[in-house]
């Protein structure tokens, strides 16, 4: 098992290496996109969206996400690098996403923004309609339960009918905080923030 | 509603403050951060307590005892971000969200605006050290060096691109229960953006829970009870 950590030039990078690392797994920060070579890569997200979609272009990371995922890979995005898997963003006037997953993120509604601690539950088992095993023996834990830490303005609109999802809370139940499709996995909350929460979590996972 | 912490970095180690003007040592930040991590402090703002006399070699200095910081609790860091030179050596750092202070009261638009890009909206925060003085509510101008009136600040700035206000008050800091409610009463953000801190107690993180404020940030003396964060949690 192999983590490549992508940079794209912003976000909090090295918060994600000490998380991934916290589970005694090593991982590589890459900001070459012909140097991804991991079985899971993980797309940190931090910024607007309109200028972390153009860094993505700029660097032919966002090719490079694709030929990951056609070669079997899997991949992990977190709060803005899950956003833009999405088809579609209204943050910056509109901006066309990488279309991993259908859906679209939208301002959420009614709110200032949303920067809280969330509660999670979530059993592994309901992980096994998709393709996203895990691969290491990390944990027998089967239950997770815990909180999670959100700091977001914009919330993803799930239209994936086949896939596993958790909404962010039930006064945010239209947006999906944790989303499961195939080899795809997308955080809106910052896993690597979420204290003993997030180390359970990627213990599950990877 | 959130229950963080304040911690005060000065030259590479963390100090306590009184009253805005006495500090005492505390210990590495690693250290003060593992301990409130194990209580899970809800979030942690690094500030350093600068005034106008800081350099740019004093910020790179104190970088990289960030850089260094390995946490899992959410982090917002400021204090003398007062120029784009200052806001490129956080790229990459272990944390969340930038705090500016003097560049809202300069308006530094172009500053804020690159930060927006880099970190997006939501991570931007206003720190306003205020305090009451001659019935009128002050804000501590850092680059300054001293107070000018809250009505000689431009607050729609500040609304229209913080996505939270810290309102910092400066002469109960380090006091029990001692946050002054009124320097409210003058201030025109919606109370879910604004985060309180400056002699925060649990009669007052209570009061702020009632009033739907966003977040109380307890002063560094927490490091003296160590389950005081848990105790303020479940106030």
């Amino acid at each position: 098992m192999s983590v490549d950590i992508l940079d794209v030039g912003s976000g909090n990078i090295w918060s994600i290496k000490n998380w991934i690392e916290k589970a005694n797994v090593s991982a590589r920060v890459v900001s070459d996109a012909s140097d991804i070579k991991a079985n899971l890569l993980i797309l940190p997200g931090v910024g607007s969206a309109g200028s972390y979609m153009q860094r993505l272009k700029q660097g032919s990371y966002d090719q490079a996400i694709l030929e990951h995922l056609d070669k079997g890979g899997r991949l992990l995005g977190i709060c803005l690098g899950f956003q833009i898997m999405s088809a579609y963003s209204e943050e910056d006037g509109g901006i066309e996403g990488l279309n991993l997953i259908d859906g679209h993120v939208e301002r959420l509604l009614g709110k200032v923004s949303h920067n809280s601690w969330e509660p999670i539950s979530l059993r592994k088992n309901e992980l096994d309609g998709q393709s996203f095993h895990r691969q290491m023996n990390l944990s027998k834990k089967q239950i997770l339960n815990g909180r999670v830490f959100y700091n977001h303005e914009y919330g993803f609109v799930n239209n994936e009918k086949k896939s596993f999802s958790i909404s962010v809370s039930n006064s945010l139940s239209k947006y999906s905080g944790l989303l499961v499709k195939d080899k795809i996995i997308g955080m809106q909350f910052h896993p690597e923030k979420s204290q003993i929460t997030g180390l359970d979590l990627i213990s599950m996972i990877l | 509603m959130r229950v963080g912490s304040v911690v005060l970095l000065k030259e590479q180690l963390c100090v306590q403050s009184y009253g805005w003007n006495t500090i005492r040592p505390l210990g590495s930040l690693q250290g003060v951060l593992d301990s409130l991590e194990e209580y899970q402090c809800d979030e942690v703002a690094i500030i350093r307590p600068v005034r106008k006399n800081d350099t740019l070699n004093k910020f790179q200095q104190d970088i990289k005892v960030i850089k260094a910081l390995k946490t899992m609790t959410p982090i917002s860091f400021g204090g003398g971000v007062r120029s784009i030179e200052h806001l490129n050596l956080l790229k990459g750092l272990p944390i969340e969200r930038i705090i500016f202070s003097s560049a809202f009261l300069e308006k530094k638009r172009e500053l804020i605006t690159l930060a927006k890009d880099l970190f997006g909206h939501q991570a931007i925060k206003c720190l306003l050290p205020i305090c009451y003085q001659n019935n009128k509510v002050h804000v501590y101008h850092s680059s300054l060096g001293n107070y000018v009136p809250l009505s000689n600040i431009d607050t729609k700035f500040i609304d229209e691109l913080a996505n939270e206000i810290v309102l910092f008050d400066t002469q109960h800091e380090g006091g029990k229960d001692q946050f002054d409610w009124l320097l409210l009463s003058g201030i025109p953000f919606p109370l879910e953006k604004i985060i309180i801190s400056g002699g925060i107690g649990k009669k007052t993180k209570l009061s702020a829970q009632q009033q739907n404020i966003a977040s109380v940030l307890i002063d560094n003396k927490v490091l003296h009870q160590e389950y005081s964060i848990l105790d303020y949690k479940y106030a």
